[in-house]
């Protein structure tokens, strides 16, 4: 399993559009941006609504289901604050509720070659500081 | 059909040293590719009164410093003097194909009648994504904490989508970095000239981001590349054979962002340009002789290939098969070797290959009868351009 234990992730630096989305991380709560007009979710935040040009958004949580959309297998260590962690599974998932809004992500507390394209995950949160907590995914269960 | 088809042509081409590191500056490699092209052209460098380039360095975390990372036009300008120019422009949302489109405009407004494009590319010192700092800010917030860092896994993850929906293996991918490198061998300005790549040399690289192993990533290089751009008047009374421009088209999709791993995102990016560059030039795939495909990851290639149209979504690493890419096969591809031989010099010279191709001035990889010839510079995602040029115009 990879250990994630050495590794320094950046740290998030929430702006105008994405706040609600960290506060809501930080209580352990998966909030995605909604349309309130379409009801399109879309991920990441964006001043409007991409799908009808609406500027009535709002987070709106979400279950914390998912399908692992793709991933890749980190093996390069050129990024020294990673290193220690390679091989690692990065994973791009797509939330039940939000077709099409996908959330980066690692596939933590499993192999890495565990990562398969439409294998069921489901969130989980990783906490980096007062301030920020992670979302991250693990196996289905 | 474009009512200008055929009225702008690819003149000189020129080359510098390319190489992992240099002792000079970036900005001497730049002047070097751009006197090249201007002496290919049988032109003086008074003559030239139009400059394009796009100037970004893709490695992240090292300072931008004018001349030695990137060569705006700024800089060339200082450089050059030149004592008759009219026009310059440097472009952002096309990368350097957006440059060559941007010149054509020029030429057929008649602000300019010589017009020279460059691409220079830097390779820093140490490690090329020094992704900087303690903190994840604008787009990067929601990739970069997850060791999101380069560009190579954000293609990786796109390219798992694509194997996995389709049910194919990278295995297949050896074949295009094999057959490119073959072609490399007849191309004397590429980094890996003189150094052949076997099938088992690809298997035993070591991996990068799965499913990308070494030898699906172009080799990051300092170097640079430039044409000449002219009027079809102008150009048919210069030094070399021109290749005539049927058509262009530019992506015209863009998804928010730091959306990462979208595979719609690669095809629709290709297919709008690509939609353009045929209606444009009335060919369509089956008229293709030979084929440029940016090849930055490999990747790129099976994406260019279904967006463009010339195989379906799901089929393109079967059609690359059985020597269909060769220099006698049904699709020549990346003929100068892509950036996979070359080295990282974005889709400039995917342009010039294109252009020579047309011209018939490839040298020992000239592909017989090649009449129409198809690029696609960039990677279709973020910034992809198309072309086609043609021998003679029809
Ligand atoms: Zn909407």
């Amino acid at each position: 399993m990879s250990d994630w234990s050495k590794v320094t992730r950046p740290i998030p630096v929430p702006n105008e559009w994405t706040r609600p989305f960290w506060d809501s991380a930080k209580l352990n709560v998966l909030a995605m941006q909604r349309c309130q007009s379409c009801r399109h979710f879309q991920h990441p935040p964006y001043a409007t609504c991409v799908q009808c040009m609406s500027v009535d958004l709002k987070f709106e949580p979400v279950k914390g289901g998912g399908t692992i959309y793709a991933y890749t297998i980190m093996y390069h260590t050129g990024d020294k604050r990673f290193a220690s962690a390679v091989p690692y599974a990065s994973i791009v998932v797509e939330m039940d509720e939000a077709p099409g809004a996908l959330m980066a992500g690692n596939l933590l507390e499993a192999e890495y070659t565990e990562a398969k394209v439409g294998r069921r995950v489901e969130v989980i949160f990783e906490k980096l500081n007062d301030d920020i907590t992670l979302p991250q995914f693990r196996l289905a269960r | 059909m474009w009512e200008n088809r055929c009225k702008i042509v690819v003149s000189g081409v020129g080359y510098s040293k390319v190489s992992r590191m240099a002792d000079i500056p970036l900005a001497a490699h730049a002047l070097e590719a751009v006197k090249g092209a201007v002496a290919d052209s049988g032109l003086e460098m008074s003559d030239i009164d139009g400059l394009a380039t796009y100037p970004e360095l893709p490695a992240t975390g090292h300072a931008e410093i004018d001349g030695i990372s990137v060569v705006s036009v700024n800089c060339m300008m200082a450089m050059l003097k030149l004592p008759n120019l009219t026009w310059h422009i440097q472009v952002g949302t096309t990368n350097i194909g957006g440059a060559v489109q941007q010149a054509t405009n020029a030429l057929l407004a008649g602000v300019c009648k010589y017009a020279v494009v460059w691409r220079a590319m830097h390779n820093p010192r140490g490690t090329y994504q020094n992704l900087p700092g303690a903190q994840a800010a604008g787009a990067t917030q929601f990739t970069a904490p997850y060791g999101f860092g380069g560009p190579g896994q954000g293609m990786a993850v796109a390219y798992t989508r694509w194997l996995e929906k389709n049910n194919q293996t990278r295995d297949k991918m050896a074949t295009l970095a094999v057959t490119q490198r073959k072609h490399t061998q007849h191309n004397p300005h590429a980094y890996f000239h003189g150094t052949p790549l076997t099938r088992e040399d690809y298997f035993a690289s070591r991996m990068v981001a799965h499913p990308f192993c070494l030898f699906d990533c172009d080799i990051p290089v300092q170097g640079a590349v430039a044409i000449v751009l002219t009027t079809a008047d102008r150009g048919r009374d210069l030094k070399p054979k021109p290749a005539y421009l049927a058509g262009y088209g530019q992506r015209l999709h863009f998804e928010t962002a730091g959306r990462i791993g979208s595979l719609s995102s690669y095809m629709e990016g290709g297919s709008s340009s690509a939609k353009l560059t045929w209606e444009r030039s009335g060919f369509t795939p089956k008229d293709v002789d030979v084929a440029q495909i940016y090849d930055g990851f490999s990747a790129s290639v099976i994406y260019g290939l279904e967006s463009y149209g010339f195989c379906k979504e799901g089929e393109a690493l079967d059609f690359i098969q059985d020597g269909r890419i060769e220099l006698d096969g049904d699709l020549p591809l990346n003929t100068f070797g892509g950036s996979l031989g070359t080295g990282r010099i974005h889709g400039l010279w995917h342009i010039i290959e294109g252009a020579l191709q047309a011209s018939g001035r490839a040298g020992s990889r000239q592909v017989k009868d090649a009449n129409v010839s198809f690029v696609g510079a960039s990677a279709p995602i973020v910034t992809g351009t198309t072309f086609i040029f043609v021998s003679e115009p029809y």
